[in-house]
């Protein structure tokens, strides 16, 4: 496979969410607004690629017996290290990304990438496909959270988008809304790919 | 035998060399995040008690209750009082940052961090519910339901409960506090 597919696959084909269905958790959380999933879309690509490139790297000096412990000090260790040092240096950044880092630690997408992928793969690919499913991962939150800001709040990315008078769907934003919504889209997305 | 010790040397160097890296980070980091924060809590006080100088008490009672004298910049006289109210709301903490007058009544209030349900807890930070905080005396800090004179939040009353009853709290701790302690709030003696 080459680097270009290993990149795009992540957005459709294999969407980390709708199709994998890895990293719920975070997904039904945070995508209670759309400024929360793009926050937490952003900080779990960033160490999504960061732990790929890693793993891939040490997989030769990786025994196969122990490499999903390793996998976990990996990844623990580079989410409190983005963790400390946004803290420190981007504060700014630190201030909106900041509840979501420890959920990364968390996120089985990265160990699921860091499983199947970036321990078979060598590191250029490995990035790719990091950016890829980081990429999907961030699109598809951002979708259920459009959703339920919309119908919960009347406001996409606190811009009113809705008349005034629109009075909302409080479940929307309570956790059986994020359920719902992702559902449908995961139905929606099973329509689709069967009609092909 | 072997295979096995050979397994768990690996997993220990590289936990090793993990928490090596980590510490290393955190001794860079860890004065830089503190003084930040202290930067960041310097600079909320200002914002409720603006041209003050402010000295830290504990109070005698509750070592884990902190709050802060604002004096007047030109005359040293008491202009009030800041502290940190906290109380579980809805999910976790509601920690609100609060500002007294010499006479006990709120001046401002500022929700600094919470993590409530949005759309209706989260409004706790919007003015429209903050500002009802102003001029109140500790009598009549209780959401409407609990016979007060604030408004809860349609839909976030254990949210507006939280802010209102860890305010009144404070205040009461803090009353205690002065009372016994009166010479040194008023005199500054204590540093």
């Amino acid at each position: 496979m080459s680097f270009i597919s290993e990149l795009t696959k992540g957005i459709i084909k294999e969407n980390p969410i709708f199709v994998i269905v890895l990293g719920m958790c975070p997904t039904l959380a945070t995508s209670t607004s759309v400024d929360n999933a793009l926050g937490m879309g952003m900080a779990a690509t960033f160490v999504l690629v960061c732990s790929n490139i890693m793993i891939s790297l040490i997989k030769n000096i990786t025994p196969d017996k122990i490499r999903i412990p390793i996998y976990v000090v990996v990844i623990a260790a580079f989410v409190s290290i983005v963790d400390m040092s946004m803290a420190a240096y981007v504060p700014a950044l630190h201030k909106s990304l900041g509840i979501f880092i420890p959920l990364i630690v968390v996120n089985c997408i990265i160990l699921g990438r860091a499983e199947a992928f970036a321990g078979k793969n060598n590191m250029l690919n490995s990035m790719a496909d990091g950016i890829g499913m980081g990429l999907g991962f961030t699109l598809s939150l951002t979708v259920v959270a459009s959703i339920r800001e919309i119908l919960g709040n009347g406001t996409w990315l606190k811009i009113h988008v809705l008349p005034s008078t629109y009075e909302p769907m409080l479940v929307a934003i309570l956790a059986p809304g994020a359920f719902i919504t992702l559902g449908f889209l995961m139905a929606g997305m099973n329509l689709l790919k069967g009609r092909k | 035998m072997k295979y096995y010790l050979q397994l768990t040397i690996t997993l220990l160097i590289f936990c090793a060399v993990g928490s090596g890296i980590l510490a290393f980070v955190n001794a860079k980091t860890a004065p830089v995040i503190a003084e930040r924060k202290l930067a960041e809590s310097i600079a909320a006080r200002e914002a409720l008690m603006p041209q003050a100088d402010f000295e830290r008490h504990t109070a005698k009672a509750d070592s884990t209750f902190e709050y802060y004298v604002a004096y007047n910049k030109g005359t040293k006289e008491i202009k009030g009082f800041t502290f940190i109210a906290s109380q579980n709301g809805y999910a976790a903490p509601v920690k609100t940052m609060v500002g007294i007058d010499k006479d006990m009544k709120v001046t401002s209030i500022n929700v600094v961090e919470q993590n409530e349900t949005p759309g209706l807890g989260t409004n706790s930070t919007q003015p429209f519910f903050t500002d009802q905080f102003k001029g109140k005396p500790e009598a009549e800090l209780q959401v409407d339901k609990d016979g007060g004179k604030i408004k809860a939040l349609s839909g976030a009353t254990i949210t507006s409960r939280a802010v209102t009853n860890s305010i009144r709290t404070g205040i009461a701790v803090l009353r205690k506090d002065l009372e016994t302690d009166s010479n040194a709030a008023k005199t500054g003696a204590e540093k």
